[in-house]
């Protein structure tokens, strides 16, 4: 019976569409072996080039990046990476400074991916990838960024505290890249209104912005040099170094690298789970040979790639 | 505020709240006596942006923006029900979620009753629409996410003609697309496609969701003050913006199905 109704499905297409579906589903059945495939001829399955030449454009996917589209938030961003779309929304509220830190406001990010997003997710509370990636970005976007005295409106009565909420639209692998850069967009677009705390009445009174000309809204004191932005990477098969992994290329990854750098393309933050490309299949990739180490090896060479691709990106990010 | 200890979260400070402006601008209630809407004719909808496909993952979805009011939709299934007891139709799953910065005050990540009730508006507007009894033992998902929301009733509206068109980008069968419209009875008149602040000043609220190729009506809510002759003319009115609605939903999926071939 399942013969019948997919000869009458292959009835309805055409020769280049009944390729494409025999492709999906060899996909969908060996996922490994279609990946392998590609590679052996040092190309990636949605047509980028392997990481062979380190100037190549052509490795990492295209980002877009629109600001500030949202109304009712304090500062908005949506950024698509490939296929992958994030939008980060952040709410401005006033609350009390905790006691141990009278002089500081707070940065809550977090991130969710609703069942929308991906076929893996299910609706409920986050998933524990949810929780790792929201972990992951505070730590990353607690670096100082923001410093968080600037966030005080009197010392021990009041100050903001900023939920940076990003939501993933589309779900096409390297969510972390992407969230980063949205709630970094979205940090930047923040405009806060000039706020006073009353000790009268005990209350914070904020100035709606353009009503008084002595007392505009402000944007948030941002070091510049302090903004992180992220860059990722996949080891397939402990041969195949694979930036900026996509869904389909996710699950079959050994180790996942992460590279953070500041604006300055310093190295902020580092991260390797598992291990590195296998030296003896790197040779004839034509990496250097001289270094002592694979796992070095590996690294550096994420890390030259992830400044190349910190240039293309800040030029982007500065231009919105 | 944040409405409980959750700790897979990131959890801010114990309670905060939405900043309070001195002079608040008091002027709609007052001084719109006359009530005359201020940007558009009070038989014009806002124009509306409609893209199908754009979620690559699902297996059918659509993005809709009718200026502040932003929804994506995306449609999983039709997929094996999660309970094993034998249903001879499918089911049609609808859940609708708020973004946290969605509105005007934030909304805690917790799922509250108006997600439900807008889930059930739109469930109600399109289960007459699919063709349920041809997909026996499975489930149709259909999520939606509020982007930003500009009035409850506009986030139905929406939602609807969203989630009909990415039924139909998914695939499945169905007898039409369903459009929906809203109006609000301010005064005397019928405004079509109230914003939040116009169904705010509204003595009553109409929506009407149905099949415009079929001249069927799938789904009617009506709340607030209206004589019997005013819900007749939200039908007509709203009926013939369904219409115009229908040719948008249709032009968009009539392109998108082109431009991948």
């Amino acid at each position: 019976m399942a013969e019948g109704l997919s000869s009458r499905v292959n009835s309805f297409l055409s020769d280049p569409e009944r390729e494409a579906l025999k492709a999906a589903t060899f996909q969908r059945l060996h996922p490994r072996i279609y990946l392998e495939r590609f590679l052996q001829e040092k190309i990636r399955p949605d047509g980028r080039s392997k990481a062979e030449d380190i100037n190549d454009a052509n490795v990492w996917r295209n980002v877009e990046v629109n600001v500030g589209s949202i109304t009712t938030a304090s500062g908005s961003a949506l950024v698509r990476l490939g296929n992958t779309t994030v939008v980060c929304g952040v709410k401005a509220e006033i609350c009390e400074p905790e006691l141990d830190n009278p002089h500081e406001g707070f940065l809550v990010p977090n991130i969710d991916l609703p069942a929308l997003c991906s076929p893996k997710f299910k609706s409920g509370p986050p998933t524990e990838e949810a929780q790792v990636l929201s972990e992951r970005l505070n730590e990353v976007l607690g670096n100082g960024m923001i410093p968080l005295s600037s966030l005080c409106i009197c010392p021990g009565k009041s100050a903001w505290v900023l939920y940076v909420d990003a939501t993933v639209i589309n779900y096409d692998g390297n969510a972390f890249d992407a969230a980063l850069l949205a709630m970094v967009c979205a940090l930047r677009n923040v405009s806060l209104p000039h706020a006073d705390f009353d000790p009268e009445v005990n209350r914070t009174i904020c100035i709606r912005p353009g009503f008084d000309p002595a007392k505009p809204a402000r944007n948030l004191a941002i070091q510049e040099d302090l903004v992180p932005l992220a860059f990722s990477f996949g080891v397939f098969a402990r041969s195949h170094l694979l930036p900026d992994p996509t869904a389909s290329e996710e699950p079959l990854l050994d180790t996942t690298i992460s590279i953070i750098l500041d604006a300055r393309a310093r190295v902020l933050a580092l991260s390797q789970l598992g291990v590195g490309v296998n030296k003896s299949e790197t040779l004839d990739q034509g990496v250097d040979s001289n270094s002592t180490t694979r796992e070095a090896d590996t690294l550096a060479r994420c890390i030259s790639l992830a400044k190349i691709r910190h240039a293309v990106l800040l030029e982007k990010l500065y231009d919105i | 505020m944040q409405a409980a200890f959750d700790r897979r979260r990131i959890n801010g400070p114990e309670e905060s709240f939405s900043p309070t402006f001195t002079n608040e601008p008091q002027e709609s209630i007052l001084e719109n006596v006359h009530r005359t809407r201020k940007d558009r004719n009070i038989s014009d909808i806002r124009p509306i942006f409609l893209q199908p496909g754009l979620i690559s993952q699902a297996n059918g979805s659509a993005y809709i923006e009718t200026q502040r009011t932003k929804i994506a939709c995306s449609v999983y299934g039709p997929r094996q029900s999660k309970n094993t007891t034998y249903n001879e139709k499918g089911k049609l799953n609808v859940e609708v979620k708020f973004a946290p910065f969605s509105c005007e005050r934030r909304r805690t990540p917790l799922r509250d009753a108006e997600d439900r009730s807008i889930a059930t508006a739109i469930q109600q507007a399109l289960i007459s629409s699919v063709r349920l009894e041809q997909f026996p033992k499975s489930t149709i998902d259909i999520f939606l996410i509020i982007i930003e929301a500009d009035g409850v009733e506009g986030c139905i509206a929406s939602g609807s003609t969203a989630a009909s068109t990415a039924l139909a980008d998914a695939g499945i069968d169905m007898y039409g697309l369903v459009t929906s419209c809203t109006a609000a009875v301010v005064g005397a008149d019928i405004w079509i496609d109230p914003t939040q602040e116009e169904s705010n000043i509204a003595n009553g609220i109409f929506i009407l969701s149905c099949m415009p190729a079929l001249g069927i009506v799938t789904n009617v809510w009506q709340s607030g003050r209206m004589t019997p002759s005013q819900v007749l003319a939200c039908i007509d009115v709203c009926d013939s913006r369904c219409t115009d609605i229908h040719s948008i939903v249709a032009q968009s999926l009539l392109v998108n199905a082109r431009s991948k071939t």
